[in-house]
């Protein structure tokens, strides 16, 4: 079964902030695996599709959640009507066929299930399927990237040591000012300066980071607020429909992010 | 023979004989001569006769004869005139309530205040239309419940507190009359500055008086930003206020300069030149946030053609340098605003202020306006007093200085501020990069503010908002081993306990099998579903099998109340406290065991102000030898004030996301502290913590320790949720099969 569905047929829109890219390209080259940290909806997603895209691999991305187990990484047994077969799960079909797999907020998977991605990640890039008995040794394309947000983490929900030391990690955070306002302005068909404006307000918000609010508004809540406003809504409306809502359910920091937001207008 | 003026019921005026009927002319007849007779003097009979008609019209005549008694018990306690001031006040107060049960629910109050402090019943009278015409009757009676409550019978408190004289007793007064006082907004505005300005600020509550009255207006110091206890005059507009004001000095921390030297300046220039530099940083701060002026703009009512005083021309030149559309008539106000305007390309530079300001206060006395420095206060409202822009000489009575002493003699470590002058970096500072430089005169003892908590006063039937103060105190680490020592003393308890856990643990993770969705094959469902389809028939989809994860999800807060009783003795050698010591460490031990999330506090209380709190372990932390250590240095010492100790421990569950969660309290006696002389008010107020945080979703469970007499617990908790434990050996045991099966 071929992963050419998983191909980006186009370039997703990427502004480089560093020189993550060529670190990135590096690590590749080398097929290391990378690990990208950073707040929510600040471009991780978007990079590594950049990324597949340039080097021309199949992306598989899978969202982790907490009733995540091994088995919806690397596969299972199914039913079929001349009796059960495997069904390879998302990893292990990027590892059979030489795809990019990343898997999106890892810390939200039970800490028993990334266990498995251990020997994949070191110099034997293998790995092995319990139930089926086999041992699947990773495609020369394969590389796994995963993505966490350290910010909103509890103690409890970190990666184990022993994961963590294999991985090359990128810091992403929002970008600088006016770089986010020619995001905001291109991906929301806004005017820079209009785009500008929703930049300053992320940046009231964003003073708030870990004093009210878990995190401050994302790159893509200005891009939604940035594309209601370009749907015709008023900047105000637009930012409290996308981000003050959505961001918070305390009353107070609410009042206190429309204050802040009408201070900026 | 009296020598006053007696009267039979036949000769009584038409409106007497209209308001008292029968038996009612005969009973005010003779409470009239009784009163007449006790020698107060005439004018009390005379505000009698007076007052009683008409108070029978709203309240009924047995109030209006009740007065006389009232009248003679305040002449007695306190003087004939206080009487004599309540029955001209009596019917005003009537008409107003027109309800014979409201009429005497007040007179009760008024009663309630002269049994306990005669001198504050006077003052009652006195200004009793006003408040009650602001609060209404209930919130009036629990004002004033509270009053009697904070004075604990001192004549002195009761006074100061009636004639509104502390700040504690207008904030009181406000919260009663539901104004929006500064506690209410404090969270907000804090995050409201840090969004605007990326910092957070160190903001208190000014909350003592300067020597010219009352705190009006804002000021800053030193990187503390005090704000007025409550803004008079502008109710409805609490919350924009503050926060225009807060917005303000937010503007001097990021667009002010270094302090000005007052060097000769006369105080009008030094307001005007003040003036000049709230309007520069207002107008720079509006470059980058430009919806700052309809925050600030509502404040400034200046109208274009006022009257040419200081306080005037002053108001007219705020608004006529932050609102493009003012025009105003004076000559003064316009040349300032065109100054100002010539002096845009040079904005950043503080020193224009001085320039400009220079100028027009020469401008104001050579038009012989006069100023008057001592009644002058900053406007608008939301703008503060400008003293932290001065660089003024050292000055004990200056109104900034002692502000910043006794605000906050409960956190030494932000109130450790010198009030040398410091240039404007030291503005920007963050609450935790304040220099040291001098030791407040603070209680060596004192330990973090951590919360306000309120409390419940069952006579008045109100619940008052931040009435006890909790602070925090590290722990002092008592002698090691303490795990060890535990051991050695319940060895064969904790065994047989770890040996019922694990078995409860093993029940907890179990296999489902015939599922939807799973890890894999159920291999019975399969071959059911197998030969389904081979017999076609519809299979049964739910073939695969998958493991539940562990179910329990507990989090417990264990208060420990380390009171002074609890010193006593539980048996040879042993108090009370190290029996809770023992209890603590086992049931921590079990919880842990377990997988539950445990919190442990020690608390003890010295009066509603110093509730302590002594954090031994935090939830999400292991359990480890510094836990030991701080239990075994647990010492005892004050009271047990139940109630806020709850409310601090259900305040801490709230951020803890668990399905189940528990305050378990370990106590060894009632609620009692030295400022409740009312055996039932912190019995009650616990027991209303404790429906409270029920309600909230968070249980309480209460173990008490020690002899049976004089306990309240079951009262406070529910039979149910009680455990007493009077003898020692039986402690382990009972106290964690208590736990298991209050948890299952």
């Amino acid at each position: 079964m071929s992963l050419d569905s998983y191909r980006l047929d186009r370039e997703p829109a990427y502004y480089p902030s560093a020189d993550e890219i060529a670190l990135y390209e590096a690590a590749y080259q080398m097929r290391l695996p990378v690990m990208l940290k950073g707040p929510t909806g600040c471009g991780k997603t978007r990079f590594v599709e950049h990324m597949a895209w340039k080097l021309g691999k199949p992306l598989i991305t899978v969202a982790c959640h907490e009733d995540m187990t091994a088995s919806d990484f690397v596969g299972r047994y199914l039913l079929g009507p001349d009796g059960t077969y495997w069904q390879d799960g998302p990893l292990t079909r990027a590892v059979r066929e030489g795809g990019i797999c990343y898997l999106d907020e890892i810390v939200e998977a039970r800490q028993d299930t990334t266990v498995i991605i251990h020997a994949l990640t070191d110099d034997r890039r293998i790995l092995p399927l319990e139930k089926k008995g086999e041992l699947v040794h990773a495609h020369p394309d394969f590389q796994l990237v995963i993505s966490y947000n350290p910010g909103y983490q509890s103690v409890l929900k970190d990666l184990k040591e022993s994961t963590k030391q294999r991985f090359c990690a990128l810091d992403f955070d929002y970008p600088a000012a006016p770089i986010e306002a020619g995001i905001v302005a291109s991906e929301a068909g806004l005017n820079r300066q209009d785009a500008e404006r929703l930049i300053k307000i992320a940046g009231k918000s964003r003073n708030l980071r870990g004093k009210g609010l878990d995190e401050g508004a994302s790159t893509r809540m200005l891009i939604h607020a940035g594309r209601l406003m370009a749907a015709g809504l008023p900047i105000a409306e637009a930012c409290q429909f996308a981000l003050i809502t959505p961001i918070t359910d305390d009353p107070e920091i609410r009042s206190t992010l429309r204050a802040a937001v009408d201070a900026c207008l | 023979m009296p020598v006053f003026d007696r009267t039979l019921p036949e000769d009584l005026s038409p409106a007497l004989r209209r308001a008292f009927v029968g038996p009612d002319r005969d009973a005010f007849v003779q409470a009239r001569d009784r009163l007449n007779g006790a020698g107060y003097g005439a004018g009390i009979g005379r505000a009698f006769t007076s007052a009683a008609p008409r108070v029978a019209a709203h309240a009924g005549p047995d109030e209006a004869i009740a007065l006389a008694g009232d009248a003679s018990r305040l002449a007695i306690k306190a003087r004939p005139r206080v009487a004599a001031a309540y029955l001209d006040l009596c019917p005003v107060i009537a008409l107003k309530l027109d309800d014979a049960t409201r009429f005497r629910q007040w007179r009760g109050v008024i009663g309630r205040v002269l049994a306990q402090s005669p001198a504050a019943a006077g003052v009652l009278v006195a200004g009793g239309q006003t408040l009650l015409d602001r609060l209404g009757l209930d919130p009036f009676a629990a004002w004033v419940e509270t009053g009697l409550r904070l004075s604990g019978g001192e004549n002195r408190l009761a006074l100061a507190y009636f004639r509104l004289e502390t700040p504690e007793s207008r904030r009181i007064l406000a919260r009663h009359a539901g104004d929006v006082t500064f506690p209410a907004l404090e969270s907000g505005l804090r995050a409201f500055y840090t969004a605007l300005w990326g910092h957070a600020p160190a903001l208190r509550e000014a909350g003592t008086e300067t020597a010219q009255g009352p705190v009006r207006r804002t000021t800053f110091s030193n990187g503390l930003i005090l704000m007025p206890s409550a803004f008079a005059g502008f109710r409805g507009q609490e919350a924009q206020l503050y926060r225009a004001a807060i917005a303000h000095v937010g503007a001097h921390h990021a667009h002010g300069g270094a302090r000005f030297p007052v060097g000769q300046l006369k105080p009008m220039q030094i307001a005007v030149i003040s003036l000049i530099e709230d309007a520069r940083v207002e107008t720079l701060a509006m470059r980058d946030m430009p919806g700052l002026l309809r925050l600030w703009a509502p404040f400034h009512t200046a109208r274009p053609d006022g009257l040419a005083t200081a306080q005037a021309l002053f108001a007219g030149l705020a608004r006529g340098l932050i609102d493009p559309d003012f025009c105003p008539a004076h000559g003064w106000v316009r040349k300032g605003v065109e100054m100002f305007q010539a002096a845009a390309p040079r904005l950043e530079d503080p020193a224009i202020s001085r320039e400009i300001g220079n100028i027009l206060g020469n401008d104001l006395g050579q038009i012989r306006v006069q100023f008057d420095p001592l009644s002058y206060v900053v406007q608008p409202a939301y703008r503060d007093d400008n003293l932290g822009l001065w660089d003024l000489p050292d000055d004990p009575e200056s109104a900034a200085a002692p502000q910043s002493f006794d605000i906050d003699t409960a956190d030494a470590r932000q109130s450790e501020l010198t009030d040398a002058p410091q240039d404007q970096k030291h503005e920007q500072t963050s609450p935790d990069q304040i220099e040291p430089v001098r030791l407040m005169a603070a209680d060596p003892e004192a330990g973090r503010k951590l919360i306000s908590l309120p409390e419940y006063d069952y006579h008045a039937g109100i619940e008052r908002d931040d009435w006890v103060q909790v602070t925090a105190h590290d722990p002092v680490s008592g002698a090691p081993g303490f795990w060890e020592a535990l051991r050695a003393r319940h060895d064969t308890t904790i065994t047989r306990l770890q040996t019922v856990i694990a078995a409860s643990q093993a029940g907890t993770r179990r296999r489902l099998k015939r599922q939807a969705e799973g890890e894999a094959l159920d291999l019975d469902a399969t071959l059911d579903a197998a030969i389904a389809v081979r017999a076609n028939r519809q299979p049964d989809p739910n073939v695969y099998a998958r493991i539940q994860p562990p179910a329990r999800s507990i989090a417990v807060h264990l208060i420990l109340d380390i009171s002074q009783s609890t010193a006593d003795s539980a048996g040879p050698g042993l108090s009370i406290l190290d029996m809770e010591r023992d209890a603590a460490g086992i049931l921590a031990g079990t919880m842990c065991g377990l997988g539950d999330d445990l919190a442990m506090s020690a608390f003890s209380s010295c009066g509603r102000h110093d509730v302590r709190v002594i954090p031994v372990k935090a939830f999400g932390a292991p359990l480890t030898e510094a836990t030991g250590a701080a239990l075994a240095g647990l010492r005892p010492a004050y009271s047990t004030r139940i109630g806020a100790a709850l409310r601090f421990a259900a305040d801490s569950l709230e951020q803890v996301s668990r399905h189940r969660r528990f305050v378990l309290l370990v106590t060894d006696g009632a609620p009692s502290d030295i400022d409740v002389s009312d055996p039932e008010y912190l019995v009650a107020d616990a027991r209303r913590a404790v429906q409270r945080m029920r309600a909230r979703g968070i249980d309480a469970l209460c173990v008490s320790l020690g002899q049976d007499e004089g306990q309240r617990q079951t009262e406070i908790f529910g039979r149910k949720s009680c455990l007493r434990i009077s003898d020692v050996a039986t402690l382990p045991g009972k106290l964690s099969a208590f736990y298991l099966r209050m948890t299952r």
